[in-house]
Formats: structure tokens, sequence, C-alpha cells
């Protein structure tokens, strides 16, 4: 009892000592590994700071920032309408592509095309000149900024998409695909290309003629690329413009090809 | 004896052997392929170094360190008040009255809560209501909310099943109903306790959901119990979730937890053993 007493007291005085400058990042996990890495590198840089990183969606990034919970918010999409008031600092870019297996023998698909089978009026393969197989069709779950940049390229809503099954994150959307000959699924493209390279069994297909691949998204040619964004309420000072300041410059780069994004600083 | 019953017998036999094999099947092809995956290359620089490159190399010593600190908060504020209301509810009330039927039937509603909805509550009220923000102490409160219902129910079921005969003698001795709990109710009931706490522990380490938006994702050193600290099940989670490339440490990581709760299974078993022996000697 004694032990534990004194333990607790201990760690009182260290949470005492601890009201030091601290940068709260809050929002969407595909940008929240990629963070917690400048994190760290600027922590290295800058004794005494820190950096807190949270997941839990780019609508939470938004939702922190707007309400001062989080100094900044991660946001991997480009700014919808009502989201103006926000300042949005781009650090990377991202591609999602449409997967398949590489058992499927497909190659490409048009745009009509993904539009049928994900709104289930085509839903066999041999109707497109693929074998006689159901399409198991892989949709991602609501809020997730990778469904939002999908439906809206492909003009569909949501509740207009016939889904099989529903998954959270890139990940298990490429476990998905890579476990099931017959599964159409999108995920994004750093994942998906590092992912292939490293024998997981998917096949990325072309959009629009446009190769899937980190090259076509930075020279802007792949027509289905994202933004990731830090958003601030109002322009950052301080340790969190610092912060913001190392994210953009091109010390950076390395940790964003790292994470199988693309980096813009040059 | 004629045919017919004896070909039922062997039927259920069968049935019962069959049953008994595809269940621990599976538990064995899943800790093998956790072993085999993430036993084999593990090494203790994993153990004591801490996580690079987002969790893709490197190891979890931080993360580690957040999860039994979680762990220590959930167990310090869930086992007094189990213990506490379990005494409550199989000692001073009756199992027909009023009373203890609402307490249990809350209880058990409360245990089959989806641990999501632990979390939301958690986030709300732990890190926001009370201004705890993301931390150790936040997740380990919510967890203990989560623990508690399990950890009444089996320890009030450990008081149940000590005779009646028991207290009664106790009575006629002459000992106080204080006494009487101390030397020999308690002891005799540590194999529910037991049984409730290596389930708590259990669902605190395997827990994900409810820790999320409580305790958070920072994957570093916590400096006092106010940090965000990223538990291992959540790691985990990340790892094989979120990065590409995160798997192989990823089934480290599983390893390493599925490590920690059989030892802690362990020592709570051999400790509760020793302390059962002394009292018995004891009294």
């Amino acid at each position: 009892m004694k032990s534990i007493l004194m333990f607790l007291l201990i760690f009182q005085a260290l949470a005492l000592g601890s009201a030091q400058d601290k940068v709260t990042l809050t929002g969407s996990s595909t940008i929240a590994p990629m963070v917690s890495d400048f994190g760290k590198a600027f922590e290295a840089n800058h004794p005494g700071i820190r950096i807190d990183v949270q997941s839990g969606g780019s609508g939470r990034g938004i939702t922190d920032a707007r309400q001062g919970l989080a100094d900044l918010g991660m946001v991997s999409r480009s700014a919808k309408d009502d989201e103006k008031d926000l300042k949005f600092f781009t650090i990377a870019l991202d591609g999602v592509c449409i997967i398949l297996n590489k058992a499927n023998k497909l190659e490409s698909l048009s745009e009509q095309q993904v539009i049928d089978i994900y709104t289930g009026k085509i839903t066999n393969w041999k109707e497109i000149g693929g074998k006689d197989a159901k399409i198991t069709v892989v949709n991602k779950a609501e809020g997730r900024s990778t469904l939002e940049l999908f439906t809206h390229h492909f003009k569909l809503k949501n509740s207009d998409i016939k889904a099989s099954v529903v998954i959270g994150d890139n990940q298990q959307g490429i476990k998905t695909v890579a476990g099931n000959p017959n599964a159409i699924g999108y995920v994004s493209v750093g994942s998906a290309e590092y992912d292939s390279k490293h024998g997981v069994k998917i096949k990325l297909l072309p959009m629009k003629g446009v190769l899937a691949s980190t090259e076509n998204i930075l020279n802007r040619t792949f027509p289905l690329s994202r933004p990731l964004n830090l958003v601030a309420k109002s322009e950052p000072e301080g340790v969190v413009k610092e912060f913001l300041q190392f994210v953009l410059s091109k010390d950076a780069n390395a940790i964003i090809k790292d994470q199988f994004f693309v980096p813009l600083a040059k | 004896m004629n045919k017919k019953p004896q070909l039922q017998d062997r039927f259920l036999t069968l049935l019962v052997y069959g049953s008994v094999i595809s269940v621990s099947w599976v538990l064995f092809l899943v800790l093998f392929d956790i072993c085999v995956t993430g036993g084999g290359s593990l090494n203790l620089e994993f153990l004591f170094s801490e996580p690079t490159s987002a969790g893709r190399t490197g190891g979890i010593a931080p993360i580690l360190m957040s999860t039994l600190f979680i762990l220590l908060i959930t167990m310090m504020v869930s086992l007094p008040l189990g213990l506490g209301s379990a005494i409550l509810l199989s000692e001073f009330s009756s199992e027909e009255k009023l009373f203890g039927r609402l307490v249990r039937r809350s209880l058990d509603v409360l245990a089959g809560v989806p641990s999501i909805c632990f979390g939301l509550f958690g986030n709300a009220f732990f890190c926001k209501r009370l201004g705890l923000g993301f931390s150790i102490l936040s997740g380990g409160l919510t967890l203990a909310c989560m623990v508690l219902p399990i950890l009444i129910r089996s320890t009030e079921e450990g008081f149940r099943s000590v005779p009646k005969e028991y207290r009664l003698s106790a009575a006629a001795l002459g000992l106080s109903r204080i006494s009487t709990l101390w030397h020999l109710l308690l002891p005799a009931a540590i194999p529910g306790f037991l049984v409730g706490f290596v389930l708590g522990v259990g669902r605190a380490l395997a827990e994900t959901a409810a820790l999320i938006f409580t305790s958070g994702y920072v994957d570093r050193f916590p400096r006092s119990l106010m940090d965000s600290g990223r538990a291992l099940s959540i790691h985990i989670y990340d790892l094989s979730m979120n990065i590409s490339g995160g798997d192989e440490n990823a089934y480290r990581s599983a390893f390493v937890l599925v490590v920690l709760l059989l030892v802690i299974n362990f020592s709570a078993s051999w400790v509760s053993e020793r302390w059962l022996k002394r009292k018995i000697v004891l009294s």
C-alpha cells in the first residue's frame, strides 16, 4: 500500500512539472503515422517540446481544429465549401486507385464500369469480360476520406453503393482484395504500390489510361488523387508555426516518402 | 443392452470430443501463428527500444510502459471497488430483494455494452468533462468501468460458492462479521475473485476501441499519468491496419501481448495459491 502511495506521489510530481509547450494534432488516420514521425524528428531538435498526435478521422481533425481542441487538424482531402474559415496547408499528396486480385484477368475498367459495379448494375465479372463469378464489392466505412474522394470522383452517393464488404483502413482493404479473387476495392496508391511490389496478390488499375503510381500523382496526371492537409483555425504562431515550417520544408521529404506518400517541397 | 442406445452414446461422445477438439484447435492455431511469425524473430532489443518509422522498425518500449501503466490504474481502481461491491451483493443483500436484483441486472447489462460505447463515454466524461484530456489516467479509468461488472459478478459468485455452514459456524463461535469475512470468506472466495481478475486483465489488455478515444495514440515514453500513451493493442491495430509494411512488427507485438497475458495469469494464480495456504494455516 505504501509503495503504491509513493508511486502516485512521484507521478503527481511529474505531472505538475510537465506543463510545457505541447502541440496537439488530431484527425485523419491516414496522416497520423506520418505526423507522429514528423513529431519525433522535430522533438529531437527542439528539446522540451512535445508533439502529441491522436487519430480519429478527417472529420474529427476539422472539428477539433475549429473548436481549438487541437492546434492543428489532419485532413486527408481538399477543403469543402463550409470549411473556408480554416487555413489549409498541404503537406503531401496521396492517390486512390482501384485494386483487383492478381488472379483477375481484367487489366482495366472504364469509369462507367466502375460506377456500374459499385451501384450494383454489374454483379458478375463475366458481364465485362471476366470469368463467371460474383463480384465482391469492397467499400470503405462512412467518414473515411478515401470514400469521400472515391464517391466525389465518380459522382456517387454512398447510399447508392451496393457493397458486399465494408472496411475501415487501407491495409484492411488490401488484405480483403488479396484474399478474394473476385473482389474489387479502392485504396491509397502509396500503400497499394508498396504491397504489390512486396508480393501481395493485388493489381493496381490505371485510371483514364494513366498508370496508378506515385510518379503520376506528383505530376498531377493521375485523376484520383488527394492532398494531405494540416488545418488551423488561425495563422499558426510560436511552436506550432515552427512545426508547420518543418513539415513543409524539404527536410520532411524523407519521412513523407517513408509513408508512401508524395512530397511537394523541392 | 440393445444396440440403439449404444450407438447414441457413441454419437454423443463423438460430438463432445469433436467440439472440444475444434475449440482447442482454434486456440492452437492462433497461438501457433503468433508464436511462429512473431516469436521467432523477437529479440530483447525490440522490447527495449522506441518505435521508429511509424512502428515499422524499432521496438515497443514506450508502448509496453504505457500499457502497463494503464493496466495498473485499471486494476488499482477496479479491484477494491469490485471486491467491495461483491461483498455487499453477496453478504449484505439478499438475492430476492429489489436492490440486489437491480444492481445485478444493471451490472449484467453493463458487461454486455460494446467497448466502443465505453470509449465514447470515457472520452466525453474523463477526457472532456473532468478535463483529464487524452491521458493514461483517462484510459485506465475508462477500462476500470469496463472491467468492473465482470470482476464484481465473478467475485460475487466466489462468495456465494462458500457453504452457508461456514458463516453459521463462525457466528456460533462468536466471530464478528468482519473477522468472518477477513479470515474465512475472503480466502475461500479467492478463486472466484481470481477468475474475475484474469478475465478483467484479459479484457483490458485486449481493448482497442475504448482506448483510442481516451489514452490515445502517442507512442512516446509517458512522463506522467496525464500524458497520452498508446496501448499495445492499439499499436497492433495501427500497424496491421494503417501502416504498409507494419505486419512483421504487428506480429511481434501480438506475441509480446500474449506472453504478457500468460505471465499475468500465471503469477495471479501463483500468488493466490500462496496466499490461500497461508490463510488456512493461520486460521
